[in-house]
């Protein structure tokens, strides 16, 4: 019986050392983690929307980058991000980049899409936080699958809003790019996910004014 | 490892020392032990990743080597090798989340192979086959110069891979592409098993393995 109870008191005061480690260097790192975070979401968003992040060194630039050309606009529940390269000497925006979130097969997936000032035709877009299967459902971020994106139209043909993503293989239309091998489940939310964002800015687009 | 020696009386010098050959050369953890080669083969490809990825294994195995040292009278048997995953496992978090604070584009790159640092053989196998049985300082160092053995050949792969794969040595570019093709085969991973091979086979001509019955 001695012996049980030094190991549940061993074990008890090992496991409030090591919390108290954790706890002190998570509370430590946390706001430099999160500027980081911050940054890496605001460096998604001005790639999206053609920015030259490439030139810029470190999130200080970027920050200076977001808030000298971007506007962030609210229309009814979306957020707008307005480019005007040109310092807003533009009469419209360059491009419009919209964010939006959902669950894939293993966890959130969170990206941005970057429209044209039509609200409607697609530039590009970007999966900037997922964790689906690397290689399969993971695919989504890379460029390929992402450049299928470009010039599409976020509303299917006969004007409804809505957007597909196919089985690979086919001849994918104007509101429609191919799907991924092996990852029926991540497309399958990739397309839900792509044509409630397509829904709530179909709502939203004739009270969109630049 | 030989470490049945007593450990009431102070290590003397040679023994100092041989920790540190051990470590860095002669039981090298990579061409020796043939331990940590998972992420050996995940963070070669450029050499700033793996040069990161060893300060980050030194932290680790220096520190938990240390800590399980000062416990290694105090930890009960039968829960020793729990209480040697949460040490390992307390630092390996610490680690990661100071990358992530302070140099958020190389732990971006590393992925998940700094929180895997908790598998990597070297921490456990240098805890249980030394710490455990030695002194906290001598068991600093056998940490630490384990780690710093492994760290020198990810730096070895990382320079062979980096200047032929990509022409390059920390981002500078020494191989112009006017006149050299880029082999890309050691940017992917089968490069590395090519690389980390041909390490392993020359220093293994260099330093031949003991013979393990003479030992001792």
């Amino acid at each position: 019986m001695k012996d049980s109870s030094r190991i549940l008191l061993f074990s008890a005061v090992l496991a409030v050392i090591c919390a108290l480690l954790l706890a002190g260097s998570t509370l430590f790192t946390a706001p430099y983690r999160q500027a980081n975070e911050k940054a890496e979401e605001l460096r998604n968003f001005l790639a999206v929307l053609g920015a030259p992040v490439q030139e810029l060194r470190d999130s200080q630039e970027l920050l200076e980058l977001f808030t000298r050309d971007v506007r962030v606009k609210t229309l009814g529940r979306l957020t707008l991000y307005e480019y005007y390269p040109d310092s807003g000497g533009d009469a419209k925006p360059q491009a419009v980049a919209v964010p939006f979130t959902g669950m894939g097969l293993w966890g959130v997936i969170k990206g941005v899409i970057a429209l044209q000032p039509d609200l409607r035709t697609i530039k590009s877009i970007s999966f900037y936080q997922q964790e689906e299967t690397p290689g399969l459902g993971g695919e989504i971020a890379s460029d390929w699958f992402r450049r299928q994106f470009e010039n599409k139209q976020l509303a299917s043909a006969d004007g409804q809003a809505g957007f597909r993503v196919l089985k690979p293989g086919g001849q994918a239309g104007p509101a429609e790019v191919d799907g991924i091998s092996g990852a029926t489940m991540t497309s399958q939310r990739v397309e839900l996910m792509l044509n409630n964002l397509a829904r709530s800015i179909a709502e939203e687009r004739q009270h969109y004014v630049q | 490892m030989s470490s049945s020696t007593a450990v009431s009386a102070a290590p003397s010098a040679a023994k100092w020392k041989k920790t540190l050959g051990d470590g860095l050369y002669t039981a090298n953890p990579i061409t020796r032990q043939i331990l940590g080669i998972c992420s050996t083969l995940a963070v070669t490809n450029r050499v700033d990743k793996a040069l990161v990825m060893g300060a980050a294994l030194i932290f680790v195995t220096g520190l938990s080597n240390l800590f399980l040292s000062l416990l290694r009278r105090l930890i009960p048997n039968r829960i020793r090798m729990i209480a040697e995953m949460a040490v390992v496992s307390t630092f390996v978090i610490v680690i990661d989340q100071f990358l992530r604070g302070f140099y958020w584009d190389i732990s971006r790159q590393l992925g998940p192979y700094v929180a895997l640092i908790i598998t990597n053989c070297i921490v456990m196998g240098r805890g249980e086959a030394f710490a455990l049985q030695n002194p906290p300082l001598l068991s600093l160092l056998d940490g630490a110069a384990n780690a710093a053995g492994y760290a020198m050949m990810l730096a070895i792969v990382g320079i062979f891979r980096e200047l032929l794969g990509s022409g390059s040595i920390l981002g500078i570019t020494l191989l112009s592409s006017a006149w050299y093709v880029k082999n890309q085969l050691l940017v992917l991973a089968p490069g590395a098993f090519f690389a980390l091979g041909l390490l392993i086979w020359i220093f293994n001509v260099i330093n031949p393995p003991v013979p393990r019955e003479t030992e001792k």
